[in-house]
This record gives structure tokens, sequence and C-alpha cells, in this order.
């Protein structure tokens, strides 16, 4: 308790520090956002697809919508921590971070979250290009569905972060952690709506996908936000992604934990 | 024809100028330096001139910043002067033509060329393609090589095992396989323990003698340019202070020396009193003079004072380039 | 005559040094065929997805574009084993001032760090890449002559040829903004929009797909060989875009160096 204290009172003081360090590195941030821009490619495909009418229930205008929501969510709930814990660890740099008294994943949690705003920022003029090529999409979020969708894009965020910590906390063991990573962002690619709306997957597809976390990593939050899941449904879908992040909270304690422990018994 | 004494190195009024980006602090510098940045001038070398003779072994002595790294990478043809002219071994470094390359080595003393995963062997042989060098010729430089850095059993472990002398000696040797006739070293001693800089430095004066190679090194260790180099060319803040010998320069500008004398009992006050201007320090008596005062005080020193034992002290050399870095300073 | 030798011998020589360390990192064969296996479940899928609901998009059949996609993964594969890792090493070299070295040396510096790295356990890709591709190919309604072949092959060249290009344009780049370690992300993304043909895009990201950034050029146009719908001027207009985007790299790189060597300490 007194460590989580402790980082939320030095939280301004990193946020300043990660805000200064993007600064310093604005190319590089550009360039972090542009990478995202995968979903507008799947747009722009789907688009043609269904230019001579639906397809598995989705017009254009809902695949408008549900891509440019899920280019913010997307934006909102993105991290690159795995990457930094992999090249901490092993280069070493790790041993000094965990002398500091803040913990290094409350750190790099604050440095994830300080890029956000930024990243909206860099997304709009997008999205303005977007509406305008695809005006039917309308205004992809209502008022009443925004304070859910907001904890939604949360709840994924976290789910995100702490995955990345588990395979980044993997490089305490094993060389080979990125190359694992790399299946799980597969899987997360091909299952969490990133590609093509879940919906279109046929029904045995989609009853294994709902068991899966990886919807609620992106699919929920988008389509909260674009207005094709609401009411009960969508409070359930939460549940299940607050029941996600608990599991993966302790997933990531328990790597970290053992991770540590390994490290500091080997050295760096 | 050139001769073969003509200066292999002759450089004009060089200079180097930077432009880097100035952030101001705090949070609103931040913001602002999103926006727009702003610039100021980095002078780093300011109208260099020098020759040096083919064979020469010359130390460039400076603080950190000085610039003297940035004048031997304009040598090396790594940096475009910015204004001035420069010509190594007939050639403008900055065009780096093979023929000017296949004649210059450059070691920097923190960054390596060899290859991480692999013995140095394997960096040999790459060198070797790269210079195109014929299989018997490299083979006999190689072996002068590995007798005179003691390379025999680190040339088939993987450079990673290798201790930082090791690898520095390995350095050295690949940077040599195609017996360059200019030898750049940038801080080649530092980082290493007493034993490997002096192993080092015997090896470059070495090599001078036997390769008849030019040797240019910076550094600002004082050991690396007493032990090696005759010359040194001191720059300070982009600008060449000094160009001679070392002892020239140290008597001009410490022509000091502290008498020291260890006294055979304790002094009484009256005793401390007539030795002025000998002054008690931690047991023994010390005073400051002029090299011409010298002899002067030690005979009085023998006559006058119970002495057991006297030292004749030359100020640290740091010292003295120290004090001539901050008078350039304040100038 | 003698030159030609030279660099002959250093590129091979610098080639080999490259597998050598590769061959030291241990990264498993079997581990990358694994990965390769999940990596084209993401990439064929999606294909799959789509032509759920459509017999043909965009005047593509099913084979049609798989074939495009079969191509895709095979230069990703090429990217990944012999293009990204020199990028990377680049990038470092220029973090840690190691460049210098590579510049130093009397063989082209371009040349030099194009073969200097390879990522041999990534060839798995290349080999599923041809195996989707060729199985398309045989399910396509008309078999592909010797000279549909030959022309595939010849703008897979081309196609690697752009990716290269592509990538020393992007490395080029790395030299001033020096901490772009993502930049292979960059090209991914870009690289990305190849895995579909230029036909399923609308006109504007066709032509910028085809031209500026000819990703949907690599694939599509040897789909098209393949398929024996390329006409000759087709042909030779896909190498002539190669062929420039060559020259700008070139240049690109050319620019990047000469800024190096003014502007680093």
């Amino acid at each position: 308790m007194k460590a989580l204290m402790r980082a939320l009172r030095a939280m301004p003081a990193m946020l300043r520090v990660g805000f200064a360090e993007m600064v310093a590195y604005r190319a590089e941030l550009v360039i972090w956002i542009l990478t995202a821009l995968t979903p507008i490619i799947m747009l722009l495909v789907w688009d043609g697809v269904a230019a001579n009418g639906p397809v598995g229930g989705y017009d254009r205008a809902a695949f408008a919508r549900y891509f440019t929501a899920g280019l913010f969510v997307r934006q909102l709930t993105s991290s690159w921590v795995v990457w930094e814990l992999n090249e901490s660890i092993r280069t070493g740099t790790l041993s000094p971070a965990l002398l500091k008294p803040i913990h290094p994943l409350a750190f790099r949690a604050a440095e994830n979250v300080v890029v956000l705003p930024f990243r909206l920022v860099v997304m709009m003029p997008i999205a303005v290009a977007l509406w305008l090529w695809r005006p039917e999409m309308g205004m992809f979020i209502e008022a009443r569905a925004l304070p859910l969708c907001l904890l939604s894009i949360a709840l994924a965020w976290a789910m995100n972060f702490l995955a990345q910590t588990v395979f980044g906390a993997l490089a305490f063991f094993a060389e080979q952690s990125l190359g694992l990573f790399n299946v799980w962002f597969s899987l997360w690619a091909l299952l969490s709506g990133y590609l093509f709306p879940l919906e279109l997957l046929p029904s045995w597809a989609r009853t294994i996908v709902w068991y899966l976390p990886f919807r609620s990593m992106l699919a929920v939050p988008t389509e909260i936000a674009a207005g094709q899941l609401g009411g009960a449904e969508a409070l359930l879908e939460v549940g299940v992604q607050a029941i996600w992040v608990v599991l993966f909270f302790f997933a990531a304690r328990a790597m970290w934990r053992a991770g540590v422990r390994r490290y500091e018994a080997f050295g760096a | 024809m050139t001769a073969s004494n003509d200066p292999v190195v002759v450089v004009d009024r060089l200079s180097k100028v930077y432009r880097v980006p100035r952030k101001d602090p705090g949070l609103r510098g931040s913001i602002g330096s999103l926006f727009r940045r702003r610039y100021q001038e980095v002078r780093a070398v300011d109208g260099v001139s020098l020759e040096i003779r083919p064979g020469e072994r010359v130390g460039f002595l400076g603080p950190n910043g000085a610039g003297k790294t940035t004048t031997l990478k304009m040598l090396s043809g790594l940096l475009v002067p910015t204004d001035g002219s420069i010509e190594v071994a007939g050639h403008r470094p900055w065009l780096r033509e093979p023929e000017f390359l296949s004649q210059i080595t450059l070691v920097m003393g923190q960054k390596m060329q060899l290859i991480w995963d692999l013995p140095p062997r394997e960096t040999f042989e790459l060198n070797r393609a790269l210079f195109d060098l014929d299989a018997a010729e490299c083979k006999r430089t190689l072996e002068e090589l590995v007798e005179l850095l003691e390379l025999g059993p680190l040339l088939d472990r993987p450079v990673r095992n290798l201790s930082l002398g090791e690898r520095m000696k390995c350095e050295l040797a690949a940077a040599l396989l195609h017996r360059p006739s200019l030898l750049f070293l940038d801080e080649p001693t530092i980082g290493l323990d007493v034993r490997m800089q002096v192993a080092v430095r015997q090896f470059i004066a070495q090599w001078n003698k036997q390769s008849g190679a030019t040797v240019l090194l910076t550094s600002h260790y004082m050991a690396d340019i007493a032990a090696l180099t005759p010359r040194v060319v001191v720059i300070s803040s982009g600008r060449i202070v000094y160009d001679g010998s070392l002892e020239t320069l140290v008597d001009k500008l410490a022509p000091e020396r502290r008498v020291v004398v260890m006294p055979l009992r304790p002094l009484s006050q009256e005793e401390l009193t007539a030795a002025a201007p000998f002054v008690l320090e931690e047991g023994r008596l010390v005073v400051t003079v002029v090299v011409q005062e010298v002899k002067r005080v030690v005979d009085r020193a023998l006559r006058e004072l119970p002495v057991q034992d006297l030292a004749i002290e030359e100020p640290p050399l740091e010292d003295v380039i120290a004090q001539l870095f901050s008078s350039e300073a304040e100038a | 005559m003698k030159r030609l030798r030279h660099v002959v011998r250093a590129t091979v020589a610098s080639f080999r040094v490259a597998i050598m360390m590769a061959v030291q990192y241990r990264a498993s064969f079997v581990a990358e065929a694994v990965v390769s296996v999940f990596w084209l479940a993401w990439t064929i899928v999606p294909l799959f997805v789509l032509f759920r609901f459509q017999r043909g998009v965009a005047g593509w059949s099913q084979d049609e574009a798989l074939v495009v996609v079969g191509f895709f993964i095979t230069l990703s594969g090429v990217l990944d084993a012999f293009v990204d890792p020199n990028l990377s090493a680049v990038v470092q070299h220029v973090r840690q001032g190691t460049l210098d070295y590579v510049l130093l040396k009397p063989i082209d510096a371009q040349l030099l760090v194009s073969v200097h790295r390879t990522a041999p356990s990534k060839l798995p890709h290349v080999l599923a890449g041809v195996i989707v591709a060729v199985i398309a190919a045989a399910r396509l309604p008309r078999a592909p002559g010797a000279a549909d072949l030959g022309a595939a092959f010849l703008l897979l060249g081309a196609g690697t040829a752009i990716l290269y290009s592509l990538w020393t344009m992007v490395v080029s780049l790395s030299f001033k903004f020096v901490r772009v370690d993502n930049l292979s992300y960059l090209l991914r993304t870009f690289v990305d929009a190849g895995r579909w043909p230029t036909a399923f895009y609308p006109v504007v990201v066709r032509f910028v797909l085809t031209f500026i950034v000819p990703v949907g050029l690599m694939t599509t146009y040897p789909a098209l060989a393949l398929r024996g719908a390329l006409s000759t001027s087709g042909l030779a207009l896909a190498l002539g875009v190669a062929l420039a985007f060559f020259g700008a790299a070139r240049i690109a790189w050319t620019l990047a160096v000469r800024r190096y060597a003014s502007a680093s300490s």
C-alpha cells in the first residue's frame, strides 16, 4: 500500500519526465503512431468489399464506424513495455531501476499513459479525414455510451499493459521471449477485432473467440464506442474485461516477482 | 613525386562549427520545443593550423570538449570541415577515396570494430577482404602484430570473453593489419588498467619505429603524452594553445619546484621562524621556488637546517596543463 | 577489374561473417518455423473471412488473391531475413558511433551495411510464402506458362529491390532521428498494405501503393504476371519503378552520410 502511495505521489514528476523525454524524441513518437494505421488499411479493403451491399451485417457506414472507433481504441490502449522490459533485462539496465523507490513498472505505466493525449491529438485529423470520406458513419460515439466506453478502454489498456508485462518478464527466463510475444501478438491481431469485426466470423469461431482474452483487449471497447454493443450485453462484456484484468494482474505479478528473484540471484 | 620528408598532414585554419538545438528548462520549455526549435552555434574547432611529418608521433592534449576528437575525425575523413583546408597523405580526407582510406586507420578508445560474438581472427579475416590484402603479406603482418601484442591465446576466443585490455590489443591488431602509414588514436588508453596502458603505449612506440607509421594520438591523460609523443599539441576550446616539445612546455609553464625537507628532529619555534621562507607542512619543511633559485635554497637548507631527507618535486604535469587551460579559458 | 574483384571479395566476406554471427544466436529454426505458422494464420485467415461473403472481390477470385498473399509472405520473409537485420544494425551503429568504422573501410558503405547482417532463421517464412503461392497458383483455372513464371520471378526480384530501397531510405532517416528503433515497425506497416491486391483499395490509395510506396506493386504485379494478366508495358513499368526507387535510395543514403559527416561529433 505504501509503495502504491509513493508511486502515486511521484506520478506528477514521472509524467513530467516522461513528457520531456517524449518531446525530445518526437520523431519516434510520430512513427510509433503511424505504425498503428493498419486499421485504416483494413477499413479500405472492407469498404471495397461492402461496395455492393452489406457484408455479414456490416454496411459501409458500419465498417467506417467500427474501424474509426478501433483506431482510437488501439491508440489509447497500446503500449510498448514488452520491448522496454526485454531490453532493460537483457542489457542489465533494470538493476538501477530496481534500486529506485518507485516500482519500475509504475514508472513504465506512467510513461505509457503520458503519451495518450498526444496520440489522441495526432489521431484527430485522421478521424476527421475518415469522417469526410464516409460521412454516413455519423458520430461514432453517443454521449451516454461514453462513461462505459472509457471504462472499457481503461480496462483494455490495463490488459494490454499487463499482458506485455508478462511477456516482458519472460525475458528473465528465456532469450526467445520476444518470439513468444510475437506469437501472442499474431493471435491478438487475428482474434481481437483488429483486422475485421469479430461478428464476421462463423458462429463456431465466434464462440471460441468469446472465451479468449483478445476480444476484451480491443473488440469490446471498439464495439461499445461504435454503438454496436450496448446495454446489458455491454455491461457483461465489461465485467468479463474486469475479470481478465484481475487474472492478468496476478499473472504479471507472479511472473515479475519470480523473474526479479531469479535476476537478483544470477546477477544482471 | 613528393620528397619523403614532405609533411604528410597539412592543416590550415581548420574550423568545425555545429548548430545544436537548445531547450529551455521546465515543462513550458518542453512544450515550446515541440513547436519551434532554437539553435545555438558551437565552435568545436576554431582555426587550427599545423603540419606533421611522416613518422612523427604527435599527441593532441586537451580537456574534454576541447576539439581533439573533432580534429582527429576531420583528419580521418569522418567529418567535413566547415572552414579551412586539410590535406592528409595528399588527399582531402572527407572525400574518403579508397586509396586514402587504405593508408589510414582510426582506433577509438571506447568503440570497437571487433565483432562481439566471434573470435578476433574472424574480424582480421574480414578486414583482410575489406582491404583486399595479399594473403602472404597479411599473414606476415599478423604474425608481427601477434608477437608484439602477445595475442597468441586470444585469437580464437570470442571477443565478448576477453577482458577490456585484451580487447584493446586485438583492436589495435585489427586496425593495423593493412599496414597504414597513418595511425590515428582517439583516447586509446581510456578505461584500461595501468599495466595495460603501459603495454599499449609501448606497442605504439614500437610499431612506429618498426613500420614508420605516423602516429596521431588524442588523450586527456598526461601519461600517454609524456610516454609516447615527443611533440604535443595542446588544444583548448577548439584552438591550438601550444605546439612543440613537452619539456619546453613544462619549463615554460611551470618554472617552479617544490623543495621538501624532512627534518631530523622537531624544530623549536625560533628555529621555525628562522627557517623562513620554509613553511611547516605536516611535519615537513616546504618551500616553492623558481628553478633558478633551487640551488641556493637547497644549499642553505643543507647548511642551516637539520636535514634528514631532502626532495625536489616538480609540480604534477596535470596541474601544469590544467593551469594552461584555465588561463586560456580566462583569456 | 581488380576493383570489382575486391568488391566481390569484400561482399562475400561480409556476408560470411553475417551468417557466422547469426549462427551464434542459436535462434532456433524450429522456433521460427512455429512462429511462422501463427503468422501465416494471421495473414491468411482475414482473406478467408473476406471471401466468406463474396466469390470475387474487385475482380479477384480467392485463389488469385491468395497468390498475392503468398508473395506477400515470401517478400516479408526476405525482408526479415536479409533486409531488416541490416536496418537494425545501422541504427545501432549510428547510436553507438561504430558507423565510423564502416565509413573508414575502402568499400562503399551502403554496400557493406546491406550485407553485413542476416537472420537465416527467418527463412521458414520465405518457404511458407512460396508454398502458399504455389498451392494457390496450382488452383488457378489457367496454369502459368514459362514466360509467366519468368516474369513473376523477375518481378519478385524487383519487389525485393523495392523493399531494399524503402528500407535504405528509412535507414537514412535514422541518421537524423537517432532514436528510431521502431523504424522496422514503420516499414512493416507499409509493407502490410501489400498483402491485398491493389485493386482492393480505392483509386488514390492504389496509386500510392504502386508508385509512391510501391508495396502493392511488389506483390500484385508478380501475381498478375503469374496468371498471365500483365502486359509487357506493365512489366516494364514495374521494373522502371523498382529502378527509380533503387536510385532514390542511393541518393538518400549519400545525403544521409554527408549529413552524418557534417553533424556528428
